[in-house]
C-alpha cells in the first residue's frame, strides 16, 4: 500500500515535470505549467487525472491543449491511463502566471499583465500604462481592449514607436 | 428535476450564441478596425460562452452540444429577440450591446451564487471576461453622449427602441420556479429585471441621457398569457403581440428576423450534421 503510494506520488511529480513542456498553441513560449493552467495532478494506481483551467472560455485553443497534456501525461513512464478534465473551478486567472511565464511571455514580445491583478471582478480593465515589452518603457497607452486573440489587449509605445500586445488581465 | 437546470443553461446559452452571431456581423464591416475586432472578439466570447453552457446542459439532457447549438428547429431556441434583432445601424448596435451586457451582468451575478457547482463556476468565470464587454460599451455610450446632438439623439433613439427588448431578457425562463426552488436561479426573473431597470435608468441618467424610456417599460412589467398563448403586456398599456413588445422568446416565439438568422447560423451544421474541422 505504502509502497503503491510512493509510486503514484513519484509519477505525478514526473507528470508535473511533463507538462512544463507542453506548450501554449497560440503562446509557443509559454508552457501550461507557466500560465498556470494546471489546477491539481492526482494519481492512483498509475491513473492519472490532470485538471487544466482554461485561460479564457472561448479559447479556440482549448480542445488543442485537452489532447496535448493528455498526450504529455499517458507518455510518462508507469502511467496507465491519463485523463484530463477543463475545469473553471476555481476560475483562471491572469495572477496565477507564473515569474517564469511572465519573463517568457515578455521576451515573446508579449507583454505580461500586471503582478497580482486583478482579483475583484470591478478592478478588472486594462492598466493606463502597460510596460512596453520591446523597449521597456511605461510611456505607453491602451488602442482597443480587444485584439487578435480573446486574451490579447492592443498598446502602443509612444518611446520605442511599436504597437505591441499585452495578456489581458482577468 | 435538473432538467429545469438544463432549461436554464440553455436559454442563456441561446442567447449568447444568437448575440454572438449577430456581432459577428460586423466582422470586415465596423466603421473602423478596432471595432471590427473588437466586436468580432466578442462574438467568440459569446459563443465560447454559448459552448460551455451548452456543454452543462448536454451533460444533464445526454445530448451533444453542437446539437443543442446548430440542431433544433427555430421554435426550439429559447433566446430573448432582443438577441436577434437585426443589427441596424451603428447607434443600435450599442444600444443594444450596452443594455444586454447590462443585463447580463445582472444574471451572472446572481448565477455566480447558483446552488449547482458547475453552473456557479461558469457564471464566476464568465463575468470575469464579460467585464471587458461591459467596459467596451461603456466607454462608447460615455463617448456618444457627451458628444454632439447628432449621435446623443440616435443612441437615445436607438436605446428606447432596444429598451423594451431588454427587459424581455427577465422574462420568467421556463421550468423556472423549479430551478429558483432548488437554488440553481438564486433569484427569480422578476427581481433581476427590476435590479436591471434601476442599474440600467441610473447610469443613463449619470451619463445626461432620457431615462424615461423605463417609464413605458414598467406598464410593461408584467407579461400574462393570453388564451391565444401569445404572452401580452398586462397593466395600464394597451396589449401588443408578443414579438412586438419584444417578449416570447423564452417560450420560442421569435420575430421573422429570427427565421433568416437561423437558415444562416445552422446551415453549415444541417448539410452535414456532426461534420468536424
Amino acid at each position: 500500500m505504502v509502497t503503491q503510494v510512493r509510486a503514484d506520488d513519484r509519477i505525478a511529480a514526473r507528470v508535473w515535470e511533463a507538462l512544463a513542456h507542453v506548450a501554449d498553441p497560440e503562446i509557443p513560449a509559454v508552457s501550461v505549467i507557466d500560465m498556470g493552467m494546471v489546477e491539481r495532478v492526482d494519481v492512483a494506481g498509475g491513473r492519472v487525472r490532470v485538471v487544466v483551467l482554461p485561460t479564457f472560455t472561448g479559447c479556440p485553443a482549448v480542445p488543442q491543449i485537452e489532447a496535448d497534456v493528455a498526450r504529455a501525461a499517458q507518455a510518462v513512464e508507469g502511467v496507465v491511463e491519463a485523463r484530463v478534465e477543463m475545469s473553471f473551478d476555481p476560475p483562471w486567472t491572469t495572477d496565477r502566471i507564473t515569474p517564469d511565464g511572465r519573463r517568457r511571455l515578455r521576451d515573446f514580445g508579449l507583454a505580461p499583465p500586471e503582478d497580482g491583478v486583478p482579483v475583484l471582478i470591478a478592478s478588472i480593465g486594462l492598466p493606463d500604462r502597460a510596460r512596453c515589452p520591446f523597449c521597456g518603457s511605461r510611456a505607453t497607452r491602451a488602442e482597443s481592449m480587444f485584439g487578435p486573440t480573446p486574451c490579447r489587449a492592443v498598446f502602443y509605445c509612444d518611446a520605442c514607436r511599436n504597437p505591441f500586445e499585452q495578456f489581458k488581465p482577468v | 428535476m435538473s432538467e429545469a437546470l438544463a432549461a436554464v443553461a440553455v436559454a442563456l446559452a441561446d442567447d449568447e450564441l444568437v448575440i454572438g452571431h449577430r456581432h459577428s456581423e460586423w466582422t470586415g464591416l465596423a466603421p473602423h478596425i478596432e471595432e471590427d475586432v473588437a466586436f468580432s472578439s466578442i462574438a467568440q466570447d459569446e459563443i465560447g460562452h454559448a459552448a460551455a453552457l451548452y456543454t452543462l446542459a448536454g451533460a444533464i439532457v445526454g445530448r451533444n452540444p453542437d446539437a443543442l447549438a446548430l440542431g433544433r428547429d427555430p421554435s426550439e431556441y429559447r433566446n430573448a429577440v432582443l438577441c436577434e434583432r437585426p443589427n441596424g445601424d451603428w447607434a443600435y448596435t450599442l444600444a443594444r450591446h450596452w443594455l444586454y451586457d447590462t443585463a447580463e451582468d445582472v444574471r451572472l451575478e446572481a448565477l455566480a451564487r447558483s446552488a449547482d457547482d458547475a453552473l456557479r463556476a461558469l457564471a464566476t468565470k464568465m463575468r470575469r471576461e464579460e467585464r471587458y464587454h461591459l467596459l467596451h460599451a461603456g466607454t462608447w455610450l460615455e463617448r456618444v453622449a457627451q458628444g454632439p446632438v447628432e449621435g446623443r439623439t440616435r443612441i437615445a433613439e436607438a436605446l428606447a427602441r432596444a429598451y423594451r427588448d431588454a427587459l424581455a431578457l427577465f422574462e420568467p425562463l421556463e421550468r423556472e420556479e423549479e430551478a429558483v426552488r432548488a437554488g440553481w436561479l438564486p433569484d427569480a426573473s422578476t427581481e433581476l429585471r427590476s435590479r436591471f431597470a434601476q442599474r440600467a435608468t441610473g447610469q443613463l441618467d449619470r451619463l445626461g441621457l432620457p431615462t424615461d424610456i423605463g417609464a413605458v417599460a414598467d406598464e410593461a412589467a408584467e407579461f400574462v398569457a393570453s388564451s391565444s398563448g401569445d404572452l401580452l403586456a398586462a397593466g395600464p398599456a394597451p396589449p401588443e403581440p408578443a414579438v412586438a413588445s419584444g417578449g416570447g422568446g423564452r417560450r420560442g416565439r421569435h420575430s421573422a428576423d429570427f427565421e433568416a438568422l437561423w437558415e444562416e447560423m445552422t446551415r453549415t451544421y444541417r448539410v452535414s450534421p456532426g461534420a468536424t474541422w
